[in-house]
């Protein structure tokens, strides 16, 4: 187990230090002088040099990326520059809305994955089985924007069952808080579970070919048990890893959702901070997002390990 | 043709023979059916202002009419007609896939087949894809707004970049499957060049793949675009793009759903075109394959 760890840590470093200097870039890249930006419009030359010096910005640039990440490190997410609050506040004041939406559809993404996943694996009928494959093809085409607008097209106006507009906090009203809840995280689940229902349908069809499936049924292992314990438990690896890859596009998806949905999350956060230019802001969640994005990839890669000696053993 | 060239066993090392193949794909009903229908999508969108000269911002006091024979979709909130508006929008996010997925697939193939140049340099590209890959594609397309300022470049750029990796994984792919063939194996012992070899011998290998894959990365842009010009960060208002659109749209949804219905429309017609052209392409692909 600690050779895998050391053979996987390099990359996911690597993930993190380029994250961490696009990060750092962002304000940079954005355009405007920051030292301009704090000082105001009306600042003369000396005040703009004199903020400049203030906030470390004649400095060379590496040194400053060491600061800054270090500032990051320790907890110090920095000031927005438009609000003048704390990014830190900023974020948790936004940030039970996206965990409720990124948990939710997290879950659904699982349930509905395993579920059609399984389903389609299983059956092997030609009617039914060109149904379920048409079925995930169409949801694995559609974006999370688009599935959450036909949702709402169909669910919220055609038949004026579920809210479309707006959110409930679960822990308020927790009946109000979930109808509210519904579409998006459907939206956001959809494309993603049928991602790994393919891949689970494709394992298994690959794991029933397999010497040890034959052997079994040799045996007279009734066919209820192969399935289970021999075909899926072999197929369920990849569903571990791919689950993983996939919380991050739940998260990244929530920036439109929650825009779609008129959710007030993280996502709507960092696009009214990209508006109005206030880059801190916007830097410190898009490191937040892929930060998370990275470590529950890793965390699963680990799951796996620990479930497969294969992949812990491969060098 | 010199004596040499005759004796290298190759396949298809005509380029109108390969072409000839790709074209016969659009003679399959999917082909056909997908292909014709992005023609006439490219036609009206092309055709657009001249036969609806300036109707795309004409306003009138009918505001969210219903659909009727002169507004297929409708009225929006100033009255114009949302189906004019819905084919101006296919003008970007044609122009926008057109431009940005083929040169993502000319960089990408010459990044996947830079391994054969030098190694170290083929593994560096195949880190930057990880990282590419790594990123959740809209956090991607964010960081490029914030970088580039919002727009059809940013968006061109976005989708360029999103697609870079799997044009680069692809042709790394096979180059490391052929370049162990026994033809390729043929060639050199036989002297060809190693330019050569590439661009007769690997190059075609790795178009089949790449081409489909270029289909399906004009989706991918397609739907880029939308979900960033609905948050605002693509296209900007007034213009219409099927993103502006929908981000206007969808605060009318209840008095005008067609206002989001259509633009929906054509993002799925899309697709589906698009989806078509691929089944097609892949389907003659290996049909040859397995001749």
């Amino acid at each position: 187990m600690l050779t895998f760890l050391a053979r996987r840590l390099p990359s996911v470093a690597l993930m993190l230090v380029v994250t961490a200097l696009i990060a750092f870039l962002l304000p940079r890249l954005g355009g405007g002088d920051p030292a301009q930006v704090v000082a105001g419009p009306d600042a003369t030359l000396a005040q703009v040099e004199a903020v400049r010096e203030q906030l470390g910005l004649d400095r060379p640039v590496l040194v400053q990326f060491g600061d800054w990440a270090g500032r990051i490190v320790t907890g110090d997410f920095g000031t927005s520059l438009i609000s003048n609050r704390p990014v830190a506040q900023l974020i948790a004041s936004r940030l039970s809305s996206t965990m409720e939406l990124a948990i939710a559809a997290t879950l659904l993404m699982i349930v509905m994955g395993l579920g059609l996943g399984i389903l389609a694996g299983s059956v092997r009928k030609g009617g039914s089985r060109a149904a379920i494959d048409g079925t995930l093809s169409v949801l694995l085409a559609t974006p999370p924007h688009v599935t959450g607008l036909i949702l709402i097209l169909i669910l919220g106006i055609s038949w004026r069952l579920l809210p479309i507009s707006g959110e409930v906090s679960v822990f308020d009203d927790p009946v109000t808080g979930l109808t509210y809840l519904i579409l998006p995280a459907f939206a956001l689940a959809l494309p993603q579970a049928a991602m790994i229902a393919r891949l689970i349908q494709a394992r298994m069809s690959q794991v029933r070919e397999e010497d040890f499936v034959d052997l079994a049924k040799a045996k007279g292992v009734p066919p209820r048990r192969i399935a289970i314990s021999h075909v899926l438990r072999n197929s369920l690896g990849t569903a571990v890893i791919v689950t993983g890859v996939r919380v991050g596009e739940i998260l990244a998806g929530a920036v439109v959702i929650e825009a779609i949905f008129a959710r007030q999350g993280l996502g709507t956060l960092a696009v009214s901070a990209i508006q109005s230019r206030d880059y801190e802001v916007v830097q410190i969640i898009v490191l937040f997002a892929v930060v998370i994005a990275v470590v529950v990839h890793f965390l699963s890669e680990i799951l796996l390990a620990a479930l497969d000696p294969r992949i812990r053993l491969d060098s | 043709m010199t004596i040499q060239d005759t004796d290298i066993p190759r396949r298809r090392a005509f380029l109108s023979e390969g072409l000839r193949r790709y074209l016969a794909a659009f003679r399959t009903p999917r082909g056909l059916i997908g292909g014709g229908l992005l023609a006439i999508m490219c036609l009206a969108a092309l055709l657009a202002p001249v036969v609806f000269p300036g109707a795309v911002d004409a306003q009138s006091r009918d505001s969210f009419l219903g659909p009727s024979l002169t507004h297929p979709f409708g009225t929006d909130e100033l009255g114009r007609d949302i189906f004019i508006r819905c084919i101006y929008a296919l003008r970007i996010s044609i122009s926008l896939v057109i431009v940005a997925v083929p040169i993502a697939m000319v960089i990408g193939t010459l990044m996947g087949l830079a391994g054969a140049i030098s190694p170290a340099l083929g593994d560096a590209f195949q880190r930057l894809f990880d990282i590419i890959l790594g990123f959740p594609s809209l956090i991607l397309g964010i960081c490029i707004v914030v970088a580039i300022g919002p727009g059809w470049i940013a968006l061109a750029v976005t989708i360029a970049i999103f697609s870079l990796p799997q044009f680069g994984r692809l042709a790394r792919g096979a180059l490391l499957t052929e370049e162990g063939r026994e033809y390729v194996l043929a060639a050199r012992v036989l002297g060809v060049g190693k330019r050569k070899i590439m661009t007769r011998h690997i190059l075609p290998n790795a178009m089949d793949p790449i081409l489909v894959q270029a289909s399906l990365a004009m989706i991918g842009g397609i739907f880029a675009e939308a979900a960033l010009s609905i948050v605002g960060l693509g296209i900007q208002p007034p213009t219409p793009s099927l993103g502006t659109l929908l981000n206007v749209g969808i605060r009318y949804v209840y008095v005008q759903p067609m206002y989001t219905a259509g633009p929906i429309i054509l993002l799925l017609l899309l697709a589906l075109a698009f989806n078509l052209i691929s089944d097609a392409l892949n389907a003659a692909v290996m049909k040859t394959r397995n001749d």
